[in-house]
């Protein structure tokens, strides 16, 4: 029983950090139909920020700094992409585009980091173990959990309560009209892109304590996100973080009570969700199109 | 120039295009027949694993092109049909074309088994499903024994035809894939442009009205997908039928996702485009890399956005494009 | 005019491009002969060429680097000459795997006319290479796939292995543990044909000297990057040690969190020692202090062959060789001496010296080849410590 407790309690640090990586994904596509592919770059970009400045764990504060810096680079990465994605009005050529952009932000990130694998040590006060439900567990971990309730409260109130959120609502739901409105449609949509992409950097700096970062990390979770984002429904916050969690449980739950499936589980819990639902659990409330 | 007077250009232009087509269609078979008795066994070689690949980026196209269903499942019924050709070849018969019926007959079944679970959704959400159903099946491919597990299916003996001796040399094997790709091509040319084929364009470019003219789309979409497995899985066995060798990399992510984008590269719809693409694909990943000091994933990404910006609707609708301009000058 | 026996006016310009890119195609591969038999050329005179063919993109790419710097060591010590002969060196980038593997090793053979090819480090291309080299009659030196059938079940008089088989890594510590460990013992590795063939190995010998197996789980290769629901379960069981096999950055996630989640102090962690070897070993630091792995080879070896070894290899590359330079070094050293017994440099002669090469005097120890061409070799018992603030694999005792 304990064993599953701590499961559940590991699932929700894994659902934090996916929920910080997909929102961004999520809302872009929600906004511009643009998949895009290079958010795992992005994501990655933030690890290896968190490399750079933190990667022996010799100070809190050298982490701390990292997240800014991580927030920063990616979003004006994300800022690019934007950019980039709105050359084109076709989604495969821009899948085509933000995969070739990932391509590339991967490739210079391992010509100048190197392709062996990196390690990020948690700032030295939270670097220990504390005793959970009889079981020594990271208190890193627990850390990472409250970032994330701290996260979708903020996110919440932000699009949910806030004018700008509303803004960023309506040019989810019909961007035509947002548009006609005189609200200048473009601003918004960069502005999105670079705030998820910034947002998925922090989570890459996050993350570095547990996995760190190597080059290939960045299909990984570019994965996962998919997952998170299409359970939970394209565009819709709360779904992002609905699908965050449940892919949490799914990955630390569901692999302690069904081990030897484990390699199946993430991928037969979105097929199930999509024969369901096929908009995802909680779809854009506000989204009017097909 | 008007609509009216546009359309009579273009009809008058029709009978010289189609001769014209003929002549360099029977002149590129022509020097794609020659190839093996000028070139060496290495670039021959890489030419029959364009061949091969370019039957699974069809399949992809008959999809993403003409049904308008991106996809990134095709690589497992590809698998399917290279295992499948394998296993046939090292416990049964080393006869090319037997392997090659049991791989097409791989990739349909197994298609029509998890077709289904797809052809419900539509966009993102069929990709996503796709992507499901490939890494289930890779996932199986990398575990099961049966066939080798991560360690692939070896020893699968050289092929032979209509019962003659075995086909060590390049060239003998290429000309076999040659032949049983350009059939496919032109099997699938005939789907695309039978009634069947016009139906699948109407349902991907409005399915709603399709469905209110009677016709049933999920009936329609299922059709496709299963022969697009069918064709994947031929592609498998031509691509065994040369490396007599399948691994589970085969039908990984990375096969999908380059066949999908060598579709988009070469133009999604049309069929000798993304052949194209399938050949510019393969030979940046194949042969550039180690002349770039490992750094293909780099020139393969600058491909990639450059195609974007200098191609838009891939190959083919740059040839598209200059023959539009040729129109409006004549 | 008219230069194209078509009007180029009456040609769609599609089907024109691909006229066009057909051509291009065969004239910039406009090689000489015809590929319709087989032979490769060998080469005679006072020059060879080698293939050289290590993964230089993706997750492997640290490994190749490291291959290619045993390679050059070598061949640098000896005046840039193999058996007497100036070598020149051609690289292939494997990959991560037999779809771009695959290919650049027939170019290497059939495009780059290389007398014989070393490298290779994934175990399925080089099951997938098997068939090829033994029909084209070159001989292939596998510096690191570990696949037990690359010697075993699919060997052949061309294909000679210079590094290790998966199942002979994984026996030699399965008497040493179970002479250490009073109780169970948890075995875990990715689930892979290595993983299974590691563990596989470890049991026999463990389970011969009377060893319990307390559990036994394969986690999903490649995709697992939190292992917290499988440290749970062994911490469900009455396990007194873990035995484990992982590589690259998988070694690196278990090492780290099996001291995160608090294994480390009460559960001791034996392995295969890829799971704390070279640049893995720097990215784990401290937590992976004690852990016990079985390799054939330690830059901490206290041998005068060894030191020379190292100190060659720090001034040229500033940093500690690793088993896979010491494999590709090696395979260096087994080539020079088969070049020197072939006079004409075809594949036939250096494969049939290969069976003649006798012991190779290596940084790692004494080593030959066994009657199916895998490496018979001793291996060390090894153990993380803190060496003036840098983790080593100290070298504990030799395993019989």
């Amino acid at each position: 029983m304990v064993t599953y407790l701590v499961g559940a309690l590991n699932g929700l640090a894994m659902g934090s950090l996916l929920f910080a990586i997909a929102l961004g994904l999520s809302l872009v596509f929600g906004m511009m139909d643009v998949l895009n592919l290079a958010h795992g770059a992005v994501y990655l970009v933030g690890a290896y920020v968190a490399v750079a400045l933190a990667g022996d764990g010799a100070s809190p504060a050298a982490f701390v700094l990292a997240v800014p810096a991580a927030a920063g680079a990616g979003a004006v990465l994300g800022g690019v992409l934007a950019g980039l994605s709105r050359a084109t009005p076709h989604h495969l050529d821009q899948a085509l585009l933000t995969l070739g952009v990932s391509l590339v932000v991967a490739e210079l990130l391992s010509v100048f980091f190197g392709n062996d694998v990196h390690s990020v040590a948690a700032p030295a006060p939270v670097a220990g173990s504390v005793t959970v439900f009889g079981e020594s567990y990271p208190v890193y971990r627990l850390l990472v959990i409250g970032f994330g309730v701290v996260l979708a409260v903020g996110v919440y109130a932000l699009v949910e309560r806030s004018r700008l959120g509303s803004l960023i609502r309506a040019t989810v739901a019909d961007r035509g009209m947002v548009s006609a409105l005189g609200v200048h449609t473009g601003r918004v949509l960069v502005g999105v892109f670079a705030a998820g992409a910034g947002l998925a950097a922090v989570g890459g700096v996050l993350a570095g304590p547990i996995l760190g970062a190597a080059p290939g990390l960045d299909e990984k979770v570019l994965l996962l996100a998919l997952v998170v984002v299409v359970i939970g429904g394209l565009g819709s916050v709360r779904g992002a973080l609905l699908g965050a969690v449940l892919i949490g449980q799914v990955q630390a739950l569901g692999t302690t009570l069904l081990p030897e499936y484990a390699s199946f589980l993430v991928f037969a819990a979105m097929a199930l969700v999509l024969l369901l639902r096929p908009a995802g659990l909680l779809p854009a409330r506000t989204a009017v199109h097909a | 120039m008007s609509a009216a007077e546009r359309t009579q250009a273009v009809d008058g232009i029709r009978p010289r295009r189609t001769a014209g087509k003929a002549v360099v269609a029977v002149a590129v078979l022509l020097l794609l027949a020659a190839a093996p008795l000028v070139l060496g066994a290495y670039p021959v070689s890489t030419m029959t694993r364009i061949l091969a690949f370019a039957v699974l980026v069809l399949s992809v196209d008959l999809l993403t092109g003409v049904t308008g269903l991106p996809t990134l499942g095709q690589a497992a019924y590809f698998g399917a049909g290279a295992y499948t050709a394998a296993l046939v070849g090292i416990h049964l018969t080393s006869d090319a074309s037997v392997q090659l019926l049991a791989g097409l007959v791989a990739g349909l079944v197994t298609a029509a088994l998890t077709g289904w679970v797809a052809v419900r959704a539509r966009g993102v959400v069929f990709l996503m499903l796709t992507l499901a159903i490939g890494e289930s099946v890779h996932q199986v491919a990398d575990t099961w024994s049966v066939v080798g597990a991560s360690n692939g299916l070896a020893g699968m003996p050289p092929i032979t035809l209509f019962g003659g001796p075995p086909l060590l040399a390049a060239g003998f094997v290429y000309w076999w894939v040659l032949a049983a790709a350009v059939v496919v091509f032109a099997a699938v040319a005939l789907v695309v442009r039978s009634p069947y084929g016009r139906t699948l364009r109407g349902i991907r470019d409005n399915e709603a009205r399709m469905r209110a003219l009677g016709y049933r789309p999920a009936l329609a979409r299922y059709g496709v997908f299963c022969l697009a497995g069918a064709v994947a899985g031929t592609g498998g066995a031509l691509w065994a039928a040369h490396a007599r060798f399948v691994s589970p990399g085969d039908l990984g992510f990375e096969v999908a996702a380059l066949a999908l984008l060598s579709v988009v590269i070469g133009g999604a719809g049309s069929l000798w485009g993304p052949c194209l693409g399938a050949a510019l694909v393969l030979l940046v990943r194949d042969n550039l890399s180690a002349a770039v000091g490992g750094h293909g994933p780099l020139v393969l990404g600058l491909v990639f956005v450059a195609v974007v910006f200098l191609l838009p609707r891939g190959v083919a609708g740059l040839a598209a494009g200059i023959r539009r301009r040729k129109e409006g000058l004549s | 005019m008219p230069v194209l026996p078509v009007d180029p006016r009456r040609l769609r310009s599609g089907t024109t491009v691909l006229a066009l890119a057909a051509a291009a195609a065969l004239a910039l591969s406009g090689c000489a002969g015809s590929s319709l038999d087989q032979s490769g050329g060998g080469q005679a005179g006072d020059a060879v060429k080698i293939g050289l063919l290590v993964p230089l993109s993706g997750v492997y790419a640290p490994l190749g680097e490291d291959m290619r710097n045993g390679f050059q060591l070598y061949l640098d010590q000896h005046g840039g000459k193999l058996g007497g002969r100036t070598t020149e060196v051609v690289t292939g980038d494997e990959g991560e795997g037999p779809q771009t593997g695959v290919p650049a090793a027939q170019k290497l053979v059939t495009q780059d006319q290389a007398t014989a090819v070393v490298g290779v480090v994934n175990s399925a291309t080089a099951l997938g290479l098997r068939d090829f080299f033994h029909e084209s009659k070159k001989p292939l030196l596998v510096a690191n796939a570990g696949a037990d059938d690359i010697t075993a079940a699919r060997k052949s008089e061309y294909v000679w292995r210079t590094s290790f088989s998966n199942g002979k890594v994984g026996a030699p510590l399965g008497a040493a543990v179970a002479k250490e460990v009073e109780g169970g013992v948890y075995l875990i590795a990715a689930d892979y044909a290595a993983g299974r063939e590691m563990v596989a190995g470890f049991r026999r010998t463990f389970e011969a000297a009377g060893g319990k197996v307390a559990g036994e789980e394969y986690t999903p290769f490649g995709k697992t990057q939190d292992f917290q629901p499988f440290l749970s379960a062994i911490r469900g069981t009455d396990a007194k040690a873990v035995y484990a096999f992982y590589a690259g950055a998988e070694a690196v996630s278990f090492v780290k969190q099996y001291r995160q989640f608090g294994l480390a102090d009460s559960t001791p962690l034996y392995g295969a020692g890829f799971l704390t070897e070279g640049g893995v070993l720097d990215a784990q630091g401290d937590a992976a202090a004690g852990v016990k792995t079985a390799l054939h080879y330690s830059s901490e070896l206290d041998t005068p062959r060894n030191k020379e070894f190292v100190d060659a290899y720090r001034k040229a590359y500033d940093e500690a060789p690793t088993v896979y330079a010491v494999q590709a070094y090696d395979s260096a050293a087994v080539l020079d001496k088969a070049l020197a017994d072939a006079p004409g440099g075809t594949g036939e002669e250096v494969a049939k010296a290969l069976a003649g090469v006798g012991p190779i005097d290596s940084p790692r120890g004494r080593w030959s080849f066994d009657a199916d061409h895998d490496a018979q070799q001793k291996y060390y018992l090894r153990e993380v410590r803190d060496s003036g603030g840098t983790m080593v694999n100290a070298v504990v005792s030799e395993l019989s």
